[in-house]
This record gives structure tokens, C-alpha cells and sequence, in this order.
């Protein structure tokens, strides 16, 4: 029972599910809860591939932060290709090979097997993404994925020229010895722009607002949510265990990210259409989980991280499935979309208030517990821009709220079905829970990303 | 105006890298690197090269060390098939495009002889991947080249795409396969489990030799179906 | 130096793609940036007086061998390069059949 199970059993389905295409979507289904299941079962540890020691052959590093990491992404696939089963039955051997990209790009512990998972799920993303059939705007985003890639295998490149070694655990033992961060500079920040463009950081997510704007129930809720998390867990381990951002860099990368946040969070103050609004709040979102990392606070930001893909997925979904009955997805088209659906109105209002971070949800207590972190790392302009961004949030949100629950002028007939309305109950609950009843958050700290105990065990 | 601007950008760009290379202590000037210092040290080491059994050391580094990483190629050359035919392909009917230019009988006949020859030369370079510069990407590249020129000098001509689909599935399970044997057979994926042989014998390596047949003809097969996706249209009935 | 030239190849195919509004024209120049990046991997595992790292025997294992390593990245990388390239093409295609034209700024206008 090994860790490479998680990648290679959505391979090889992958491979066979064109022999027999009718099969392909129970296939999905199968290996993803087959994944869940055997999550709970794999120990924890470096696995090796091929039987070469490490730093000759490439090994996978599976701990709890891989775990929680894993758990989230295969789980939010399942739902999502449970919930689309109907209408993209084709789009299933590409959902397979997306979970064994993520999958693999959440367990390698080697920068050049990275690069090649990067590649994988960045494929996956496009063509999930064509599935909108806007040619153009998908064509922009893959222009885009393709430069950031190839930006971030020239910083992999410089890095082993100068190190000697494309293990992550080796090269950061060998970084320790030499200590010279002013070299580092030039590959780190490379590295970071690849990285930074699938996981829409400012200035590098020109093609969000293409791809999420006019995105349907199957490319919204899997872009906007389950990339989110998944490029975010990546960008954590990253920032706090190789990049280590100081000096003249760190403040570069802050700013960034602190306009990133204000910027996201303007776009979605001023525009009038529910999916804009959605997706420039996970662009804001994307900034804060990385400034949080750049910052020390990894417990916390890992649980914003669950919270904000399980979240959006559910909103995506919602708005996305809404927006193809009524045509178009302006605010004031959509007025009363509740009304008639009240379970789902409910589900989505308790969601969003966990977004805001409204007490008695769990959005609430991530929200206090990691701006007393940042608070105790004396990063006061930080929770300035964080507290600002909160108050924006709370205004649009309230704003779609009230217009989505209170009859306007068209009559709308949009309906959920059944099963669909059990699972947004049960998330909504969740985040109930979760926001009252706190102690199992508390019982993991920051000591769940174990690269640095490897580093320091050699 | 747009124009000075991208050129402002790129050629910053470019002095900015040049600059913190030439200035960065760590990175070695042309030629001058010290092998020794990286891992690449070790696979000159001769109880690892008597491990893996390859006389091409880049094979042994492609197939033997970093199997995994050529494991995600075929995937991305996998997924980028699939691609093609979900945009551009179509379940009804297709024919060939209507081209301007008509090819004539010569073309025809004589490109199929090329083909043959094309053919041999990309299973010999498959086959000896071990021994000598090649191996699987390069022969399957051949072998579509081969269709491609077959694609160009007849234009009612279409291949087997069912069976190059199966064959492309096929292959691709079975170097899985090949790697979870590994994990069965021997405690690690992709670990090698046949019999090693003498180095510089055709015969020799284990499973290198195996994966990269799969992986010619699997590479092979694809680019096929790249191609014909791109020459053919729906039929206008 | 060859390094730079390689990095010289790397800005011409970065100028391109920035400039360029014909969607065949970026893909080409696309494709210039990635080879400019292929030969400053390759250089970087260059050793003066090395030879090629083929073995016909274990007695060879003495010389002097360049690094093995870089030629395997890139091989990998060419092949993640051809992938990309047939899907952009096949995005081409899309918008040539859906616009009747290959310039995104008549594309535009047309919306």
C-alpha cells in the first residue's frame, strides 16, 4: 500500500478509458473513491520510485500536510464529476488525468518531476477550460501557462546548475552550506512567476477573468476551486520550505501580493456579474493564502486554503447551473433566483457568510486565529490591507445576497436536483460546525509540512 | 508603440538574467563544470551502471533514474492527443480536406518504398536505445513522419485510426503496468525486475528495452492521430 | 558564449509572442522561446574535452564524460513542448472555423 498508488491507479484508468469510452465516467468515480479510501490507509514518509536512493532517483514525501492536501483535491473531484455526470460525459479521461497531475504534484519531493506534473494539470486546465467553447480566451490562457512554465523549468535549470542536484530535501541542505541568498534571487523569483500563474497571482492572471467569466458548471467549480487549493498547497510547501523570501525579495513579493489582494477585491466591488464577482474574490483570496505563507502561518492558511475550494466550488456550481437556465449572469437577471430554492439559498447564504467570516462559521475562526499570528509577527500593515479586504468582501457580498433573495422584476425557474441539494446541506452544516465547535482544528499545528525535519534528519 | 514597449521588456529581460548569471559565484562558466560535485557522478559509478545494465547513460537516466518523470511525457503527449480530437475531432463521418494541390502517381507510389525504409530505421533506432543515441521519442517521432509523408502524397489516403487508438491505450497500460509489476514483484514502482545482462549487448537492461518499444510505438501511434485529426473534416452530407 | 545566445533566442521568441496578433505567428514564436531555454539546459552540462556518455564496456568508465543529466531533461521537456504545440495549433484550427481568420485583433472587432 503505497503512496504511488494516488498517481498511478488514475493512470492507468486514464489509459484504458479510451479502449472503452461508455465506461469512462463510473470509472472516475470508481478510482477517485478509491483514492479517498486508501488516503486513510497509506503511512506517512519518503516513498522511493525504481529502487535508486535518493538524490540519484526521484522519491515522493507524503506527510500531513500532502495528506489534508490530497484529501481535499480528490474528494472535490468526485463531487465535482458527481454533480456533472449528465452533460460532460466526455470530459471524464481528462478529469482522471487532471487528479493524477494534482495528485503528483501534491507528493513529489524533485523539482523536475514538479515541472512535469505542472505540465500535466496546466493540459487538463486547458482543456477543461475549452469546454466553455471560447476558443480565443482559452488560447490566451494557455499562451500564458506555457510562457510561466517554461519561465519556472529555467529557474529549476539555474538552480541545479549551481547546486548539483534537483532533489528538494538535498538542494535545501546544500543552500544551508553555501548561505548566499543575494545568487538565489533570480531562480527563486522565476520559480515564482511560473507558479504564480496558474495560481492567479497579480500581475499573472490576465486569463482569469476569460476563462472563470464565462466558465459552466463543469470548468467553474474545477478551475475556481479545486486549481485554487491545489496550486495554493503547492505555493505553500514552496514558499516556506525553498524559497524562504528575505531582504529586498520579500518586501518585492509582499507588495505584490497586498495589491493583489486590494485589486481582487476592487474588481469585484465594482462589477455586476456574479461570476466576475466570484472569481476576483479568488483571485483575492489566492493572494492572501500566499502572503499568509510568506509570513510563517502555515496551520491556518491550510485551512483557509479547504475552506476557500470547498467553498467556491459549491458557489460556482451554483451560480454556473442558474446562469445556463436564465442566459446571463448580471445580478440583476438572477433577482429572486432563491426564491423557489430555498434549501439551496440557505446552503449558499451560510457559505458565503463563511467567506466573509461572519462569527459562529468556521470562515470566522480561520480568519481570527491567523490575524493573531500575524499579529504576533508584529505585521501590522498586513492586517490592515487583510481587515480592509474584509470590509469589501462583506458590502458585494451582502449586495448579491439581498438582490438574489428578493423577487425582481422577471419571473425565474431555475431548480436543483435532489441529491445535488443534500450535498450543499451536509457542506453547509460543516462549515456550522466547524465554526462552533473548534477543538479538532486545534489539534494539529504548524508542524504538519515535515520538509524541515527531513532537511534537518538528513 | 505596443512594438517599443514588448521590445523595451524582452531585451530588460534578457541583460537582467545575463547580469545575475555572469555575477552569481555558484553558477559555472561554459565548460568548465565539475561533473563530480553532481548527482551525475553516480551514474557513472560502475555498480550502477552494472545495476541498470544500459550502455547509453542518457537512457539510464531517462528510462532507469527518472522513469517517473518519462512516465508523465507519455502522459502529456497522452492528454495532448486526447485534446486535439475532443477540439477538432468529431464522432460523425470525416473525410479527407480539400487541398489545392493534387498530388500525382510517382508521389504516390514512390512514397510508399520511403515509407518502408522510414519504417526500418525507426524500429532500429527504438530497439537499440540502449546502446546507441535515440531510443523511444525519436523512433516514434519517425514512424509519424512516415504516416505524415503518406498523409501528404495521396489525398484519399487514411489509416487505421481505431487501431492506432487501441494500440496508444495499450501501450500506455502496459508501462503502468510494467511499473506496478515492479511494485509487486520487487518493493519499488518502476523497479527493474527482469535480468540485466552484460552492458553493450542487445539483450541487456531489463526493462529498458521493453519501455521504450512501448514507448515508440505509443508515440508513434498518437502523433498519427494528431495528424489525421488536423487533415480531416466532417462530411457534408 | 553559447549561453548566451541561447538567452539571446529566449528574448527574440518573448518579443515575438508580445508583439505578434497572428495566432500562428505566436505559436512559432512560442516555440523560438522554448528552443532558446533547450540550449542553455544543454549548456549548462558541457564539460571541455568530455565526450559523449556511451558506454560499450565497463572499461570505459575512466574517461571523461559530459553531464548525462541536462540531455535527459531536455529530451523530456522537447516532447512536454511538442504536446503543447499541437494543442495550441488545434486551438487555431478552432478559431479559424469559429471567426474565419487568424488575427486576434480581427477577432475582436468581429465581437
Amino acid at each position: 500500500m503505497s503512496a504511488i498508488l494516488l498517481v498511478a491507479v488514475p493512470l492507468l484508468a486514464a489509459f484504458l478509458s479510451i479502449l472503452g469510452k461508455k465506461l469512462a465516467p463510473y470509472l472516475l468515480l470508481v478510482v477517485g473513491l478509491f483514492n479517498i479510501i486508501i488516503l486513510f490507509f497509506v503511512p506517512e514518509g519518503i516513498v522511493i520510485i525504481g529502487g535508486f536512493e535518493q538524490p540519484i532517483g526521484i522519491s515522493l514525501l507524503l506527510d500531513t500536510y500532502s495528506r489534508l492536501a490530497l484529501l481535499l483535491i480528490n474528494g472535490l473531484i468526485v463531487l465535482i464529476s458527481f454533480m456533472n455526470l449528465g452533460k460532460y460525459k466526455k470530459y471524464a479521461g481528462i478529469l482522471l488525468l487532471a487528479m493524477a497531475g494534482l495528485n503528483g504534484m501534491l507528493l513529489t519531493n524533485d523539482l523536475f518531476n514538479l515541472f512535469v506534473f505542472l505540465e500535466i494539470s496546466g493540459i487538463a486546465a486547458y482543456l477543461i477550460s475549452s469546454s466553455n467553447k471560447r476558443p480565443v480566451k482559452t488560447f490566451h490562457y494557455l499562451v500564458l501557462g506555457v510562457v510561466g512554465s517554461s519561465l519556472f523549468l529555467f529557474g529549476v535549470v539555474i538552480l541545479y546548475s549551481m547546486y548539483g542536484t534537483l532533489n528538494m530535501v538535498d538542494m535545501i541542505q546544500k543552500i544551508n552550506l553555501v548561505g548566499n541568498y543575494s545568487e538565489l534571487i533570480l531562480p527563486f523569483t522565476l520559480m515564482f512567476i511560473g507558479l504564480g500563474v496558474e495560481a492567479k497571482l497579480l500581475p499573472f492572471n490576465s486569463w482569469v477573468k476569460g476563462v472563470l467569466g464565462e466558465s459552466n458548471t463543469l470548468s467553474g467549480p474545477m478551475i475556481g476551486g479545486v486549481y485554487a487549493g491545489a496550486f495554493g498547497f503547492v505555493l505553500g510547501r514552496y514558499i516556506t520550505n525553498l524559497f524562504m523570501f528575505e531582504g529586498n525579495l520579500l518586501l518585492v513579493v509582499t507588495v505584490l501580493l497586498s495589491l493583489g489582494i486590494l485589486v481582487g477585491e476592487a474588481m469585484a466591488y465594482s462589477s455586476s456579474k456574479a461570476r466576475e464577482i466570484l472569481l476576483f474574490s479568488s483571485v483575492a483570496q489566492a493572494s492572501i493564502v500566499a502572503l499568509l505563507f510568506v509570513n510563517g502561518v502555515i496551520l491556518w492558511a491550510v485551512y483557509y486554503i479547504m475552506a476557500a475550494a470547498i467553498s467556491k466550488t459549491i458557489l460556482f456550481f451554483v451560480i454556473n447551473k442558474a446562469t445556463k437556465e436564465v442566459g446571463s449572469d448580471e445580478i440583476d437577471q438572477l433577482q429572486g433566483l432563491f426564491v423557489n430554492n430555498k434549501v439551496v439559498g440557505v446552503a449558499y447564504t451560510l457559505i458565503t457568510l463563511s467567506v466573509m467570516g461572519l462569527p459562529l462559521l468556521v470562515g470566522f475562526t480561520i480568519k481570527i486565529n491567523f490575524l493573531t499570528q500575524l499579529a504576533a509577527g508584529d505585521q501590522i500593515w498586513l492586517i490592515i490591507v487583510i481587515l480592509l479586504a474584509t470590509l469589501v468582501e462583506g458590502i458585494y457580498f451582502v449586495r448579491m445576497l439581498i438582490k438574489l433573495w428578493y423577487k425582481g422584476n422577471n419571473e425565474i425557474n431555475v431548480s436543483y436536483c435532489n441529491p445535488l441539494k443534500i450535498i450543499f446541506v451536509i457542506i453547509a452544516l460543516a462549515f456550522l460546525t466547524f465554526g462552533v465547535y473548534q477543538t479538532p482544528l486545534n489539534n494539529l499545528d504548524n508542524s504538519i509540512d515535515t520538509v524541515m525535519e527531513v532537511v534537518d534528519n538528513g | 508603440m505596443k512594438n517599443l514597449l514588448g521590445l523595451l521588456i524582452s531585451v530588460a529581460l534578457g541583460i537582467l538574467i545575463v547580469l545575475a548569471l555572469d555575477v552569481s559565484e555558484s553558477f559555472p562558466d561554459f565548460g568548465s563544470v565539475e561533473v563530480s560535485e553532481r548527482v551525475a557522478e553516480e551514474y557513472f559509478d560502475e555498480d550502477n551502471v552494472n545495476e541498470v545494465g544500459s550502455g547509453n547513460i542518457v537512457t539510464a537516466v531517462v528510462v532507469g533514474y527518472r522513469g517517473f518523470d518519462t512516465l508523465g511525457e507519455v502522459t502529456v503527449l497522452f492528454i495532448s492527443a486526447l485534446g486535439v480530437a475532443l477540439i477538432i475531432g468529431s464522432s460523425k463521418n470525416q473525410k479527407r480536406l480539400d487541398l489545392k494541390f493534387k498530388p500525382n502517381f510517382m508521389l504516390k507510389t514512390g512514397s510508399r518504398i520511403v515509407f518502408g525504409i522510414i519504417l526500418i530505421t525507426s524500429l532500429y533506432i527504438i530497439t537499440h536505445g540502449h546502446l546507441t543515441p535515440g531510443g523511444g521519442f525519436p523512433g516514434g517521432a519517425m514512424i509519424a513522419s512516415g504516416m505524415l509523408l503518406l498523409y501528404l502524397a495521396d489525398d484519399e489516403f487514411r489509416s487505421n485510426i481505431k487501431g492506432f487508438k487501441i494500440l496508444e491505450g495499450l501501450a500506455g497500460s502496459l508501462f503502468v503496468v510494467i511499473g506496478l509489476l515492479g511494485l509487486l514483484l520487487a518493493t519499488y514502482f518502476l523497479q527493474n525486475f527482469l535480468p540485466t545482462g552484460a552492458v553493450g549487448d542487445l539483450l541487456s537492461a531489463g526493462i529498458v528495452p521493453i519501455i521504450y518499444i512501448l514507448i515508440g510505438l505509443k508515440v508513434g501511434s498518437e502523433i498519427s492521430g494528431v495528424i489525421d485529426n488536423f487533415l480531416t473534416e466532417e462530411e457534408s452530407a | 558564449m553559447i549561453q548566451y545566445i541561447a538567452i539571446i533566442l529566449f528574448v527574440f521568441g518573448l518579443y515575438g509572442l508580445l508583439t505578434n496578433r497572428n495566432v500562428i505567428k505566436m505559436i512559432i514564436s512560442l516555440n523560438i522561446m522554448e528552443i532558446g531555454l533547450f540550449i542553455f539546459i544543454i549548456s549548462v552540462g558541457f564539460v571541455y574535452d568530455g565526450i559523449a556518455p556511451i558506454i560499450s564496456s565497463t572499461a570505459d568508465l575512466g574517461l571523461l564524460y559530459v553531464d548525462p543529466l541536462p540531455q535527459a531533461l531536455v529530451l523530456t521537456a522537447i516532447v512536454i513542448g511538442v504536446g503543447t504545440t499541437a494543442l495550441a495549433l488545434a486551438f487555431a484550427k478552432s478559431i479559424h472555423n469559429k471567426y474565419n481568420t487568424f488575427n486576434l485583433d480581427e477577432v475582436e472587432e468581429k465581437l
